[in-house]
């Protein structure tokens, strides 16, 4: 073992030479992340080709068959409509947390961040307790004397709404709150001063300099809707199928696996697509909040 | 007139803000109210309170194995989760290569993919190498889904701890493993720390990968739950998602202690 002090001091050129070393740490994450994620993924690429040999048999299956393309369209609405809802609560929520005393700003961070750290199946769960038949909605409308037999509150569009926008809703807040919370509040003061009524400095100042976060907000709480299996498999109905809902049929009941390859790499790229068009409307930086 | 406008808006303001506190919170409390209800039906506001639920879940090995092996494959999770991650935003962070945006997007990419999708590349691959059905599966499914989380977080630190620190020690005669061990990592310890826990709750709670990777053998406890979510209804279900609902919050409080006490000290 070398003494510290016997070790000849670098110059400026070898801190470059040890500090372009440090990026080959990077090598055991890209190695795991090419084993356990890109092959496993490039497999399902290729099961979406191959029954025996090469075949475009899936693909036309998905554009022959209308009800894959309603899916389709299902899936994009649904979520649409969550990340919608969740801006129209969000961005309110968020601009409370952005403006208020410290203190209050706390207690609101606590009420987004509890329920975003528990689990999702907790707080699906926890809708059938109240939305159920025997649940808590139906008892205090019974004990009304609003309604004689239970209401059906699940199992259908509105429920799944109030599960996905309850999950999303923190995905919306916290990037609005970042935005928010940067924002020059001697701007609106401004504004303010040179004349403009408080609607006017919030649309022409405030609301323009939140926008970024709009946007993050937005992609993120879409594209997390897209994927959603949990809320729409346990609060949903047979109504409106979504993509996640096909891929898990195709898995479990129809056991087939090149349908449900095909139907995976679709979702894959149309979450790509969305990706890709907002980050070039919004640039990636505001996207991926950096 | 304008400032009385402002009042009005502001109460406005704060009447939405406490609705969505509520929807947000109140599911969660009238699960933990209901799961002291001693009847073998849910029930709110419980009429006669008892802790048989939670004496359930902790005496009955239909609930407590799940939750054995779901604490198992979570921690073996967080710890190579925290290593990876830790090595990539390192590398990301201080390595001068091309392409470190791109890589950075690309690490932490499995965030927005669906679940779903990875969960059924992973099937394919390890139904063809007999790992299907077993806690590794698991683990190395959870492991990708928890990594980008913790490269994310300490990233962050990385960028915001000063470069000049290592070079310092390095002009002093450390050598690379030993600057990088005795003064980058303690700084972004506080961030890797918080990493890790968080990869933990990740794990923990994962539905989609044990659904699909863990079969009748390797069962987590939010499979189990997902089976007696879909096919019975168990008022054990509100005692446990209770119980989970306070480890959560017993490790956000956790990793918050962790960066306020560092945080302190470098404040010093």
């Amino acid at each position: 073992m070398v003494m510290a002090g016997q070790r000849r001091p670098m110059g400026p050129g070898q801190a470059g030479f040890w500090r372009s070393r440090q990026g080959l740490l990077v090598l055991p994450p890209l190695i795991f992340y090419l084993l356990v994620y890109i092959y496993p993924l490039s497999r399902l690429w290729a099961w979406s080709f191959f029954d025996q040999h090469f075949t475009l048999e899936f693909y036309r299956e998905l554009f022959d068959e209308p009800a894959y393309f309603k899916a389709l369209t299902n899936t994009l609405e649904i979520s649409f409509l969550a990340a919608a809802l969740s801006l129209m609560l969000g961005y309110p929520m968020a601009y409370l947390m952005a403006t208020t005393s410290p203190r209050a700003r706390n207690v609101l961070m606590a009420f987004v961040l509890i329920p975003f750290w528990t689990s999702i199946l907790v707080r699906t769960f926890a809708w059938i307790v109240i939305l159920g038949k025997n649940g808590l909605v139906n008892h205090l409308l019974g004990r009304l004397g609003l309604i004689d037999e239970p209401a059906k509150l699940l199992f259908n569009m509105t429920s799944v709404q109030i599960g996905m926008v309850h999950v999303l809703l923190p995905f919306m807040v916290f990037p609005l709150y970042g935005v928010m919370s940067r924002i020059d509040p001697s701007l609106v003061r401004v504004a303010r001063s040179l004349g403009a009524s408080p609607r006017r400095a919030f649309l022409r100042v405030f609301l323009p300099l939140s926008l970024p976060g709009i946007g993050a907000g937005c992609v993120i709480t879409f594209l997390l809707a897209v994927g959603f299996y949990v809320t729409p498999a346990l609060l949903g109905g047979q109504g409106e199928i979504t993509l996640v809902m096909l891929i898990d049929m195709m898995v479990n009941t129809l056991l087939n696996w090149g349908l449900a390859a095909t139907l995976g790499i679709v979702l894959l790229v149309v979450v790509g697509i969305i990706f890709a068009v907002f980050s070039s409307l919004l640039g990636v930086e505001r996207v991926t909040g950096k | 007139m304008e400032s009385e406008k402002i009042g009005v808006f502001r109460v406005v303001l704060w009447v939405i803000g406490i609705l969505v506190s509520v929807f947000l919170v109140a599911p969660i409390i009238i699960v933990m109210i209901t799961s002291l209800n001693e009847m073998p039906y849910m029930e709110f506001p419980p009429h006669r309170l008892s802790l048989r639920w939670y004496r359930n879940f902790f005496t009955s090995p239909h609930w407590f194995e799940p939750a054995l092996l779901s604490v198992r494959v979570a921690f073996a999770t967080a710890v190579s989760a925290a290593f990876l991650g830790t090595l990539a935003a390192i590398g990301i962070g201080r390595g001068q290569f091309r392409f470190r945006r791109a890589l950075e997007m690309f690490f932490v990419s499995p965030l927005v993919v669906p679940v779903v999708v990875l969960a059924l590349g992973l099937y394919l691959l390890f139904s063809s190498l007999h790992v299907l059905g077993t806690p590794l599966a698991l683990y190395l499914g959870h492991t990708v889904i928890a990594t980008p989380l913790v490269i994310v977080i300490v990233l962050a630190a990385v960028r915001t701890a000063d470069p000049e620190m290592e070079l310092a020690a390095r002009s002093l005669g450390a050598g690379y493993m030993s600057a990088l061990w005795h003064v980058t990592i303690p700084i972004i310890r506080p961030a890797i720390l918080s990493g890790t826990a968080f990869a933990f709750l990740i794990s923990f709670d994962e539905v989609i990968i044990a659904i699909f990777l863990g079969g009748p053998d390797a069962t987590t406890l939010p499979k189990r739950m997902w089976e007696t979510i879909r096919f019975e209804i168990d008022p054990t279900l509100t005692a446990i998602s209770s119980l989970l609902t306070c480890v959560a919050v017993l490790i956000l409080v956790g990793a918050e202690g962790v960066r306020r006490t560092f945080q302190g000290r470098s404040a010093r």
